[in-house]
C-alpha cells in the first residue's frame, strides 16, 4: 500500500485515543467544567485496562475497567469542584499527580518492579464482510477495531445529542448559564456531576484503548500529553463533535507522520519528529486566535443560593 | 476572615491534609501485609536519621525548591506556568553544553553555566508568556507542550550530539565545574544555598516591595490591576520570565551540583511536583520551599523504607499525591460560605458585622 | 386565581409578611433597595425556602420547594438581570427546561407553532431565529416574557422590568402587561419607580426594611404619600448648591469616537466639557455608551476618532497610568471587577496606587513601610466610615457601601484633578448614599471637575450643575443644574 494511503490509516487509528479524551472534555466543559486531569484519567484508565485485560484475557473486560477507574478518580475531582467549589483547573492538577502516582502504585504492586514489561493481547480488529474488500476505503472505514467504530460513532450520538434534543440543550445550558438553567427546573448540580462522570469514563477508554488496543504493555507516561493535546482538540474544534473530530485526525496526522518519518531516517535525530505533534499544538493553538469561545460560565464555581 | 485566623488555615489545612495521607498510606501498608509503624520509623530514619540521610534529603530537595518556587512565582501573578519542567531541562541543557565545551573551568564556569542556564530557562518560559500577551492563549497547554518539547530536545542531546560513547548519555562534566558540596560529610552542595536565598528574594520581592505588591494585585484581579494603572502585561511577561529563569536556573544547578550529566529521566516529573508543592504551600516561596524538603523527605526515606520492610515506594508517591487532593479540597473547604456559618455556630458567637450586602 | 397570603419571619429578609394577589391584578411591591422583595419573590419562584409562614394558591396550601416546582404551579418570574443564554436563539431560551413535552427529540416545527401562537396573543413581537446578543434589551425582555406563559405561567412576576428600558419600550411593555390581565392572568411588579407605579397599579403593597407599611389601592393614594410610606421618612429637597460658573477647564471631549456603529456600547462624536469645581452629570438609561465614555475619559480605552484635552493639554496616549498620573481619578462602573482587589485587604486596597510614595515605601518602592500604611488605613476608615471588623480584613467581605467608601477614600485622597464617578451609589442604602454625595460635593468644593454618569436620575437631580443627557452614543443636549427642565429632560432620554 502506498505511503499515502498508509498514513491515512494510521491517522484514523491514532486520532482515536485521542477522540475519546477530547470527546470527555467536551462533556465536562459543556456543563461548565474545565477539566485538566485528562492526562491522569486516561493514565489510570489505561492502567487498570491493562490490568483487567491481563487478569482476565478480555480486552473488552479491560476498556470497561479503565472507564470505571478514571469515572471513579474523576469524582474526587467533581466533589471538589462541583460541592466543595475549588479552582477547576488547579484541581485537575491536582488529579494529574494524583492519578498517574494511583496507577505506578498499582502497577508496582501487582507486577512488581521488575524491568520486564508484561505484555498481553491486543484487541483484533474485526472487519464488516463485504465492505471490506472495497480497496483502501474497506480497510479505512470497514475493517478496524471496534474501538474505532465507537469511537466514531460517538461523534455522531455527540453532535445529535447537542443539536437536537431537548435533553442536550438543557445540558448546554448548564454551561452558558446555570443560573437561568436552574431557575428553569434545570438540576444543575447533577448535570455537573453526570458530565463528569461522562467525562471520566471516556477518558479512561481512551487511555485504556492505548494499552489494549495500541500497544501491548504498560508504561509509564504512555498517555504522551495526549490529555493536554485533547484540551487543544476541543479548543481548535470549537466545543463542536465534527470539529473535534477534524482536529484530533489532525494531531493524529501529526502523530503517525512523525512515526513514518523516524522509519524513513532523514537523519535528523528521532526525537525531532516526535516533536511534531506538540509543535503542531503550540502552532495551531497560535493561529486560532484569542476569541473567547467556549462555554460561557465554563470554569466559573456554581453556588447555590439557598439561604 | 482576620489576618490571623486567615494564616492559621492556611497552616492548618496543609497539616490536616498531610496527616490524613499518612493515615491513608498507612492502612495501604498494612493491607499489604506489614507493619505501619515501622514503616513510618524507617521512613522518617531514611530521611533525617543521619547526617548522611539528612544531606540526601537535602539534595532532593533542591531542585524540587526551584520549580515549586518556578510556579509559586508565577502564579501569584495569575499565570500558569505549568512548563518549569521544560525551563528546568532548557536551564540543564546549556549548562551541560557550555561546560562540557567551553573550556572554562572553577568559578567562571560554574557562574557562567548558572547565567545561562537561567537565561535558557526565562527564554523558554517567554514563548508561552509572548503568545498570551500578544495573542491572549491559554498559557496552560501551550507550556506543557513545550515542556515535552524540551525533553525530547534532551534526548537528542544525549543520544546524539553529546552522546558519550555507546551510552545513551552525555559525558560527565569536568570536575571543576562542579559546585562544590558545603559540608562535606553531607551530599548537598551550594545549590541548596542558591536555591533558598532565591527564595527568600522572591519572599521579599512579593511581600515587602511595592513592585511585589502590584504583581499579587494582577494575579488576583487583572481588569481592576489595568483600570488602577499597573502595566498588566509587563508584569505577566516578567512572570513568565522569573518563573522561567528560576526552573532554568535550577536544571543548571542540578547538572553542577548533582546528576553531572544528563540522561534518561533527568528531571522527570519535577515540574509538575513543583506545581503541587506551590499549591500546597499556599503560593508562599517559604512555605512551598518547607513543604518541598517535606517531600524530598518523603522520598529519601522510602527508599530505606523498602529496603528495610519491603513496602514499595510508590506507595510515598501516593501519600504525596493523597496530600494535593485533601489540600486542595480542604483549602475550598474552608472558603465555603456554609463551611464558614459552620464555624460560627460551633463557637456559638454573634454573627459578624461585615457581611457582604 | 391566586390568593397567596404569605407569612415568614426571617430576621434579615422578610419578617412577617402577609401578601395577597388577586386574579386579573397588577400587585406592585414598592420599596427601595434592600427592602425584600427580591427575598420574597425568590422564595415565591422555590429559589429559597420560607424560615416560617405558608404559601397558598388558588386556596390550596402549597410548598414550593424548587423552581421546576414553582413553574409547575404556574408561577413564571422575569428577572432584572436576564436569565437569558447569550450563545443560544430566542427559540431555544424560551424551550429550555421544558418539561411537559415528552420525546427525545426536538419537535421544532410543533414548538414553533406554539410560541407563535402565544406570541400573537399577547402581542410578543420576537424573531424566534436571532441569538440573543442580537435583539435588544426590550425584546429580550419579551423573550423573558413569552418564555414564562410557554412554560404555563399564571402568575407572572416583573421584577424591575423598566430598569433598562427607553420610555417607548416602558409603554410597550404595559400594554402587554395590560392584555395578559385582560387575558386572566396576574402580574406581581417589582419597582421603585413611582410614576411607573401610579400609572400601571391596582393595589400596592409597601415594603419597608423586610417588613410591610401596608397595602393600598392605587386609586387611594398619591406619589407623595407612597414615597413617604417608602422612606418612612422625610426625604429632604437637594440641597446642594448649584455652581454656575466654573473656574477653568478640567477636561474637554471634542468629537470622541468608539465603535460607532453600536446603538448600546459606542460613542458616536461626543464633546463635553468639565470644568474645575463643577458636578457635569450624564443622564441616561444604561448601556447608551455610558460605559465607553466613563473608560475613554480615564484612559482605559483609545478613541478611535477625535480628541481629548485634560487640563487644556492634549492627550497623546491613552493609558490608565498616564491619566491617573496626571490627576485622574474613577469610581468605576463595577467596584468589585473595576475597583478593587477582592482578595487585598482594606488597608491594601487603601493604598493601592501609591505603593511607590515616599510616605508608604523606602527607596521608591524597595521596602514597604507596614506601619505607615496600617496607620494611614485606619486614619481614613476614620474619616470616611468604613465599616469593618479590621483593616485587614479581605475587602471583598465588606458590605457594598462600605467598599464604595474604600475606593471613594482612595480616589478623593490623591487630590486629583477630575473625579469620573459611575453610579457610584448604586445598590447602597440612603446613608451610603448622602454620605458618598456629601464626599462629592466636598470635593467639587476643593476645585474637582466631576463627571457622574447615573442612570439614577433623581442623583443626578440632586448632585450636578449642568446636565447632559446620552442617548445611543451622543450627547443630546445640555441643561442647567438649577432648575432643570425635568420634562425636557426625560424626552432628551428616550431620543427625542
Amino acid at each position: 500500500m502506498s505511503f499515502a494511503a498508509n498514513l491515512i490509516l494510521a491517522s484514523v487509528r491514532m486520532a482515536v485515543p485521542l477522540l475519546f479524551i477530547a470527546l470527555a472534555e467536551l462533556y465536562s466543559e459543556r456543563a461548565g467544567m474545565v477539566n485538566i486531569g485528562l492526562e491522569g484519567l486516561a493514565a489510570i484508565g489505561s492502567l487498570v485496562g491493562f490490568l483487567v485485560c491481563f487478569i482476565t484475557g478480555s480486552a473488552w473486560l479491560g476498556i470497561l475497567a479503565g472507564a470505571v477507574a478514571a469515572l471513579a478518580v474523576n469524582m474526587i475531582y467533581a466533589f471538589a469542584t462541583v460541592t466543595l467549589c475549588a479552582n477547576q483547573i488547579v484541581y485537575g492538577m491536582a488529579i494529574n499527580i494524583f492519578a498517574p502516582a494511583l496507577a505506578s502504585f498499582i502497577y508496582r504492586v501487582y507486577f512488581g518492579s521488575g524491568s520486564e514489561l508484561s505484555q498481553i493481547t491486543l484487541m483484533s480488529g474485526i472487519g464488516i464482510p463485504g465492505l471490506k474488500d472495497i480497496p483502501f476505503l474497506g480497510d479505512l472505514l470497514f475493517n478496524q477495531t471496534p474501538m474505532v467504530y465507537l469511537a466514531y460513532l460517538l461523534v455522531i450520538v455527540t453532535v445529535i445529542y447537542f443539536g437536537k434534543t431537548r435533553s442536550g440543550l438543557n445540558f448546554k445550558s448548564v454551561g452558558e448559564h446555570p443560573k437561568a438553567a436552574a431557575t428553569l427546573g434545570i438540576p444543575v448540580i447533577r448535570v455537573k456531576y453526570i458530565a463528569c462522570m461522562l467525562c471520566g469514563a471516556l477518558a479512561g477508554i481512551g487511555g485504556a484503548y492505548l494499552t489494549t488496543c495500541y500497544a501491548n504493555t504498560y508504561t509509564e507516561g504512555n498517555v504522551a500529553g495526549r490529555g493536554f493535546i485533547a484540551l487543544a482538540a476541543v479548543i481548535f474544534g470549537r466545543w463542536t463533535g465534527g470539529g473535534i473530530l477534524l482536529a484530533c485526525l489532525f494531531f493524529g496526522f501529526c502523530d503517525a507522520l512523525q512515526i513514518r518519518l523516524q522509519v524513513a531516517n532523514f537523519g535528523l535525530p528521532y526525537q525531532f519528529f516526535q516533536m511534531i505533534p506538540y509543535i503542531a499544538t503550540v502552532v495551531v493553538l497560535s493561529l486560532i486566535g484569542s476569541k473567547k469561545a467556549g462555554p460561557r460560565a465554563g470554569g466559573q464555581p456554581y453556588r447555590r443560593e439557598e439561604r | 476572615m482576620t489576618k490571623f485566623k486567615r494564616a492559621l488555615t492556611s497552616f492548618v489545612v496543609p497539616l490536616l491534609s498531610i496527616l490524613l495521607a499518612f493515615i491513608i498510606g498507612a492502612v495501604i501498608m498494612a493491607v499489604l501485609g506489614k507493619n505501619p509503624f515501622k514503616a513510618l520509623q524507617y521512613l522518617g530514619v531514611g530521611a533525617f536519621g543521619s547526617a548522611a540521610n539528612f544531606g540526601t534529603t537535602l539534595t532532593k530537595a533542591t531542585p524540587l525548591i526551584f520549580t515549586a518556587l518556578c510556579a509559586c512565582f508565577a502564579y501569584r501573578c495569575g499565570v500558569f506556568n505549568l512548563g518549569g519542567e521544560g525551563q528546568f531541562i532548557m536551564g540543564s541543557i546549556v549548562a551541560c553544553l557550555i561546560a562540557l565545551k567551553s573550556g572554562l573551568t572553577g568559578f567562571p564556569a560554574i557562574l557562567v553555566c548558572l547565567l545561562a542556564g537561567a537565561a535558557a530557562g526565562g527564554i523558554w518560559g517567554l514563548i508561552p508568556g509572548i503568545l498570551k500577551v500578544t495573542r491572549g492563549q491559554n498559557e496552560m497547554i501551550i507550556s506543557i507542550m513545550l515542556n515535552y518539547v524540551a525533553t525530547l530536545f534532551m534526548g537528542v542531546i544525549y543520544t546524539s550530539w553529546l552522546r558519550d560513547a555507546n551510552v545513551p548519555q552525555t559525558p560527565s562534566i569536568p570536575d571543576a565545574a562542579k559546585l562544590p558540596r558545603v559540608f562535606h560529610s553531607m551530599r548537598f552542595t551550594y545549590a541548596l544555598v542558591i536555591a533558598v536565598a532565591v527564595g527568600l528574594i522572591l519572599y521579599y520581592y512579593l511581600f515587602w516591595t511595592s513592585n511585589g505588591f502590584k504583581l499579587r494585585a494582577v494575579g488576583y484581579n487583572m481588569t481592576a490591576s489595568r483600570f488602577n494603572g499597573f502595566p498588566v502585561k509587563r508584569y505577566i511577561l516578567a512572570s513568565f520570565i522569573v518563573s522561567g529563569a528560576v526552573a532554568g536556573l535550577g536544571g543548571s544547578a542540578e547538572l553542577l551540583g548533582t546528576q553531572f550529566r544528563l540522561i534518561n529521566g533527568f528531571a522527570a516529573g519535577y515540574g509538575f511536583d513543583g506545581v503541587a508543592m506551590a499549591l500546597i504551600g499556599q503560593l508562599h516561596p517559604i512555605a512551598s520551599m518547607v513543604v518541598a524538603v517535606f517531600f524530598a523527605a518523603l522520598r529519601t526515606g522510602s527508599t530505606t523504607m523498602q529496603a528495610a520492610t519491603g513496602v514499595p515506594t510508590s506507595v510515598s508517591d501516593i501519600i504525596q499525591a493523597l496530600v494535593i487532593v485533601f489540600t486542595v479540597a480542604g483549602m475550598a473547604l474552608v472558603k465555603l460560605p456554609e463551611f464558614e456559618a459552620f464555624r460560627l455556630k460551633l463557637s456559638g458567637g454573634k454573627k459578624k458585622e461585615a457581611k457582604k450586602a | 386565581m391566586e390568593h397567596i397570603s404569605k407569612r415568614f419571619g426571617d430576621f434579615y429578609a422578610n419578617r412577617d409578611i402577609n401578601l395577597s394577589v388577586a386574579k386579573g391584578e397588577v400587585h406592585t411591591l414598592l420599596g427601595e433597595n434592600g427592602a425584600g422583595k427580591s427575598t420574597l419573590m425568590n422564595i415565591l419562584i422555590g429559589l429559597y425556602q420560607p424560615t416560617e409562614g405558608k404559601i397558598f394558591l388558588n386556596g390550596k396550601e402549597e410548598r414550593i420547594e424548587s423552581p421546576s416546582q414553582a413553574v409547575k404551579l404556574g408561577i413564571g418570574m422575569v428577572h432584572q438581570h436576564f436569565m437569558l443564554v447569550e450563545a443560544m436563539t430566542v427559540f431555544e431560551n424560551i424551550i429550555l427546561g421544558d418539561r411537559n413535552v415528552k420525546g427525545l427529540f426536538i419537535d421544532r416545527a410543533a414548538r414553533r407553532r406554539e410560541i407563535e401562537a402565544l406570541a400573537e396573543k399577547y402581542g410578543l413581537d420576537v424573531e424566534l431565529d436571532k441569538l440573543i446578543t442580537e435583539i435588544s434589551v426590550g425584546a429580550q425582555q419579551r423573550v423573558e416574557i413569552l418564555k414564562a406563559l410557554y412554560h404555563g405561567a399564571e402568575l407572572l412576576i416583573l421584577d424591575e422590568p423598566s430598569a433598562a428600558l427607553t420610555d417607548i419600550e416602558v409603554e410597550g411593555l404595559f400594554a402587554i402587561m395590560q392584555k395578559l390581565v385582560s387575558e386572566g392572568k396576574s402580574i406581581i411588579f417589582i419597582s421603585h419607580k413611582m410614576r411607573e407605579v401610579l400609572h400601571i397599579s391596582d393595589r400596592i403593597t409597601i415594603l419597608r426594611a423586610g417588613e410591610v407599611v401596608t397595602t393600598v389601592r392605587c386609586s387611594e393614594t398619591s406619589g407623595p404619600a407612597l414615597a413617604n410610606l417608602m422612606i418612612g421618612r422625610e426625604l429632604a429637597p437637594s440641597h446642594y448648591e448649584k455652581v454656575e460658573k466654573p473656574e477653568g477647564e478640567a477636561f474637554c471631549l471634542k468629537g470622541i469616537e468608539y465603535n460607532k456603529t453600536s446603538k448600546h456600547n459606542g460613542l458616536a462624536g461626543v464633546t463635553l466639557t468639565v470644568g474645575r469645581g463643577e458636578i457635569v452629570g450624564v443622564a441616561g438609561v444604561d448601556g447608551n455608551g455610558q460605559t465607553q465614555l466613563a473608560q475613554i475619559v480615564t484612559g482605559v480605552l483609545t478613541p478611535e476618532a477625535g480628541e481629548l484635552d485634560l487640563k487644556e493639554k492634549k492627550v497623546a496616549v491613552f493609558s490608565p497610568s498616564g491619566f491617573i498620573d496626571d490627576g485622574v481619578s474613577m469610581i468605576p462602573e463595577d467596584r468589585n471587577l473595576q475597583g478593587l482587589i477582592g482578595n487585598m485587604t482594606v488597608a491594601d486596597n487603601l493604598v493601592l496606587k501609591e505603593t511607590g510614595d515616599p510616605r508608604f515605601s523606602s527607596g521608591s518602592g524597595f521596602r514597604l513601610k507596614k506601619g505607615a500604611i496600617e496607620l494611614y488605613a485606619h486614619e481614613m476608615a476614620e474619616k470616611y466610615d468604613i465599616r469593618c471588623a479590621s483593616i485587614d480584613q479581605e475587602v471583598r467581605n465588606l458590605s457594598g457601601g462600605n467598599q464604595q467608601k474604600v475606593i471613594l477614600a482612595r480616589e478623593l485622597e490623591s487630590n486629583p484633578d477630575l473625579l469620573v464617578a459611575v453610579h457610584p451609589t448604586r445598590g447602597l442604602d440612603i446613608g451610603a448614599t448622602r454620605f458618598i454625595h456629601d464626599c462629592m460635593i466636598e470635593a467639587r468644593e476643593k476645585g474637582v471637575g466631576i463627571l457622574l454618569i447615573s442612570a439614577d436620575f433623581d442623583e443626578i437631580l440632586e448632585m450636578s450643575d449642568r446636565i447632559v443627557v446620552i442617548f445611543e452614543g451622543q450627547l443630546m443636549g445640555e441643561f442647567p443644574g438649577k432648575n432643570p427642565p425635568i420634562d425636557e429632560i426625560s424626552l432628551a432620554m428616550t431620543g427625542k
